[in-house]
């Protein structure tokens, strides 16, 4: 069966003022990979004006892109309709669902979405006490939750999770240790590793560094664009 | 006298609140009466407006702008994993 080759890029924080820019390095995509996953925050303030970039940015490309949003992309409580928009591009988009590409006859399985905070085990918030707190961390469970069942019914060959927030804390070196509870949360990595993936893939953490792995031994990559410095990662499964 | 900690607290709130910012990841860090502040934007324009949105939280300090513009690069190899 023949390797896949995974494009991957976060943090795009597109608007007007950056049109036409990321284009022109999408250019020649399909000779380097054979899809491309955008890991959220694909706009500025998440309004509708600024995911008409990103759909232009993006559409039409010779290879399929799946995207999640992040949470840049919720700021103006419009992420149903930015995701609307950029499915009309021709973008699929995951909610803490799946979806599986046939590419030359290799099923790739993407599972995923913005995912969520909380910390990372041992250190972390917890199901307990005030409502608030409790909304919190309640959040990011019903979301490890869905991911888990997207990934236990997905039919693939290879299996990639696609997240906004880190499941891990590998790749947030280099951020303030204070602020790893709003970079991601361990129960996203728990999720994957209970039922199996090759690779994870998030962005969010721009002061972060590019490569870690769960405790399940899935690689991680931190494909926010300030951590890489270029218009996106590679990575063949 | 403003404890320095409080005024770089409410700059880097400014930044992240701020409709011209919404930058969330811009360290700043006061000493005396100057001001600096590091991190990565997208663009030369987001950059600008960073010193302008930390000016008007901090009058009156000396605004250091030591915060990089990404340089989106051509993409290169690949990783076999």
């Amino acid at each position: 069966m023949r390797e896949l080759r995974i494009a991957a890029v976060g943090d795009v924080h597109l608007d007007e003022s950056l049109r036409g820019s990321y284009r022109e390095r999408l250019r020649d995509i399909q000779d380097r990979a054979d899809v491309l996953l955008l890991a959220g925050d694909l706009t500025r303030h998440g309004t509708l004006e600024e995911a008409k970039v990103v759909a232009d940015e993006f559409r039409d490309l010779p290879v399929p892109v799946v995207a999640v949003l992040g949470n840049h992309d919720h700021h103006s409580d419009r992420p149903a309709e930015i995701a609307a928009l950029l499915r009309d591009a021709g973008i699929q988009v995951l909610h803490d669902d799946a979806t599986v590409l046939d590419i030359d006859g290799v099923r790739l399985g993407v599972v995923g979405g913005k995912g969520f905070g909380g910390g990372y085990a041992g250190k972390c918030a917890s199901d307990f006490g005030e409502r608030e707190i409790k909304a919190f961390i309640g959040h990011t469970k019903r979301i490890a939750d869905r991911w888990r069942v997207a990934l236990k019914e997905l039919q693939a060959d290879r299996r990639v999770v696609l997240s906004h927030y880190s499941p891990v804390k590998d790749t947030l070196h280099g951020e303030p240790l204070e602020i790893y509870p709003f970079l991601g949360s361990y129960l996203l990595a728990e999720a994957a590793d209970a039922e199996g993936a090759d690779l994870i893939v998030h962005g969010h953490a721009h002061a972060g560094t590019e490569k870690g792995m769960t405790p399940g031994g899935i690689r991680v990559r931190n494909v926010a664009l300030p951590v890489l410095g270029r218009a996106y990662g590679v990575y063949c499964l | 006298m403003e404890a320095p900690q409080y005024i770089a607290a409410r700059v880097q709130r400014a930044l992240a609140e701020d409709d011209r910012t919404t930058e969330l990841g811009i360290r700043v860090d006061v000493r005396g009466d100057q001001l600096y502040l590091r991190g990565q934007v997208n663009c030369a324009e987001r950059c600008r407006l960073i010193t302008e949105v930390a000016r008007e939280a901090a009058p009156g300090l000396v605004i250091h702008n030591e915060i990089d513009v990404v340089d989106v690069r051509e993409p290169v190899g690949e990783e076999k994993l």
